[in-house]
């Protein structure tokens, strides 16, 4: 299946990376002297529509939806891509929902991160820690799925080592990041995200010439794969997996930290408007234009997703079938820069959980000044470091990688659903009711998903996400009212 | 050429808050529509034997229709029914 590590698969790759730190190195250079800390972790609120929206999709599309996805729509047909879509309210959603809230709380509290907005609508420090902490754990383990998925796919289209992947593109990704920052993170997002559209082009492209051109292709689904044609799919698509695709990836995903804190970075309303829109209509391509592909590439691989490994190397084989051999390289640039935009936005979010909500916290609260200088060294420190761990993880990749991305993002959306959405629009949540919800919430999901229990098979989420709502409700019902001050800035009359 | 400045009303925070909380709800209520056509768009023509480039209705609908009615609904959203406001803070409006 390998191009048996040629040169010419690489040199696209090993430019792209190139061009991801030369942005870095300038915006680095750009930002010298002014606030570090709001520089380094939100961009000084500078980014526009644009930019907005690509960062948003880029971080949000992960490589799971280049290669994973796909293969299951090569496996499920046309129900894959019913259920896939229901990412498009991804971007409207949490922009619409939380984009202004949250730029009018940022600039009202002066916060960085989600985590200073939760802690001051709950005046809890304990509340801002065990946020921080668990918005390092699972975005560690989204980390380290993203680093092994795309060093995998690395390896399986160029010929070249899994290490060798790891360490051209999952190195690379965490010198820029330590450098730049989020301006360069949501930079490199951009570059990152049309690089994506365009390999999606290119993709079909090369599969339907190869297929013999779509009428040939979808008469050949239509007499031999008939169940892909239904929704269903002959009931390899239950309803089940509609149902909790709608929280999973739809309607929870909008309390994911990494997404929310996009709405602290924009510089004004008419960024955000265009963003929304943009937004939806970047990601809506990608999961069609992709998941469609991974479709039509019946018309090259003939055989079952068995037969090619697994529907995980249904899109690698696809790429090595149909593209000739000086593309190749360009090509996997799509799918491995949905790893490099995830593992960005999310190591400069988790480095912010550490920096700003918890060490610089403690120094403020203690009276204790730090120097810009030190500050910076040991930003840039912790985000290598974050970023060194999961790399030293990746070597020796864990098994079931794809199942710890989806329980890492199920937990994410447990613990931070509630508390952002009752907290921001409710007056009478409260410390209590975001302490047990998100506690509560995590714990039981994490517990049900190690014991394998479902309700209804359905994925965990629904537990974890209904006992989430519950113990807020008991928690903010016996719990003390937040103080009046506080109502005042957050429910101003 | 001349930027075209949009007019922002000036408000006041509480009317900033209440309004940010209306397209909250604008929003909540476009992803309602969005599920209602997408359950129609999809499992609702599942039964309907047409098609359209080889591919039955439902799949066509329930896919680029899907995306197409999320597309116009960011638009009103976004063009129609929020607001352009200040947000404050030394950044704003740069």
């Amino acid at each position: 299946m390998t191009n048996e590590g040629s040169f010419a698969a690489l040199l696209p790759l090993v430019i792209f990376m190139a061009v991801m730190v030369g942005i870095s190195i300038f915006v680095r250079h750009q930002q010298a002297g002014k606030n570090f800390v709001g520089n380094y972790f939100i961009g000084n609120r500078e980014l526009g529509g644009f930019v907005l929206a690509m960062t948003t999709v880029a971080t949000y599309s992960s490589v799971s939806s280049f290669v994973g996805g796909p293969g299951m729509a090569f496996q499920i047909g046309f129900g894959w891509i019913y259920m896939a879509v229901v990412q498009v309210t991804a971007i409207f959603l949490v922009l619409g929902i939380f984009g202004k809230r949250v730029a009018l709380l940022a600039r009202k509290f002066n916060a960085v991160t989600v985590v200073d907005i939760i802690r001051a609508r709950f005046n809890s420090d304990l509340l801002a820690a065990i946020s921080a902490f668990v918005i390092v754990l699972f975005f560690c383990g989204t980390m380290t799925a993203q680093f092994v998925g795309g060093a995998k796919l690395f390896s399986a289209v160029t010929g070249y080592s899994y290490e060798t992947g790891l360490i051209l593109f999952g190195l690379v990704v965490v010198i820029y990041t330590s450098i730049g920052g989020f301006r360069a993170v949501a930079l490199t997002d951009t570059c990152c995200a049309l690089i994506m559209m365009v390999g999606i082009v290119l993709l079909l492209h090369y599969v339907l010439q190869a297929g013999g051109g779509y009428e040939q292709i979808m008469t050949s689904i239509e007499n031999n794969h008939p169940e892909m044609l239904e929704p269903f799919s002959f009931g390899n698509m239950p309803w089940t997996i509609y149902f909790t695709q709608w929280l999973l990836v739809g309607i929870c995903t909008i309390a994911l930290p990494q997404s929310v804190v996009r709405g602290i970075s924009y510089k004004n309303t008419q960024g955000l408007h265009s963003a929304m829109l943009i937004g939806t209509v970047v990601v809506g391509f990608m999961n069609i234009g992709i998941n469609f592909t991974g479709i039509l590439a019946h018309g090259v691989l003939t055989g079952s997703p068995a037969d090619y490994g697994g529907v995980d190397n249904i899109i690698p084989t696809t790429i090595v079938t149909v593209m000739p051999k000086e593309l190749v390289g360009l090509a996997i640039i799509g799918p491995l820069a949905a790893s490099i935009s995830t593992i960005s936005g999310l190591l400069i979010v988790a480095s912010s959980a550490i920096i700003k909500d918890v060490y610089l916290h403690y120094k403020e609260k203690n009276n204790q000044p730090v120097e810009s200088s030190k500050l910076r060294i040991l930003s840039m420190a912790t985000t290598a470091i974050i970023g060194g761990a999961v790399f030293f993880i990746a070597l020796t990749p864990p098994s079931l990688i794809w199942l710890i991305n989806m329980f890492a993002f199920g937990g994410l959306e447990t613990a931070f659903f509630w508390t952002l959405l009752l907290g921001l629009f409710w007056k009478k949540a409260n410390k209590t009711g975001a302490l047990f919800s998100m506690i509560g919430g995590t714990i039981i999901y994490c517990a049900t998903q190690a014991a394998g229990f479902k309700i209804l098979n359905l994925h965990q989420i629904t537990i974890g996400i209904t006992v989430s709502l519950i113990l807020f409700l008991i928690g903010s019902y016996f719990g003390k009212s937040s103080n009046e001050k506080t109502l005042e800035k957050f429910f101003p009359n | 050429m001349a930027k075209i400045l949009k007019f922002k009303p000036k408000l006041t925070e509480s009317e900033k808050f209440s309004l940010v909380r209306s397209e909250a709800i604008y929003t909540g209520l476009a992803l309602a529509g969005l599920i209602i056509f997408w359950l129609i768009a999809g499992f609702g023509l599942s039964n309907v034997d047409v098609k359209i480039f080889h591919l039955p209705l439902w799949a066509i609908m329930g896919s680029i229709g899907v995306w197409l009615f999320a597309i116009f609904a960011s638009y009103i959203l976004s063009h129609k029914l929020f607001k352009d406001i200040d947000l404050g803070g030394d950044e704003n409006d740069k």
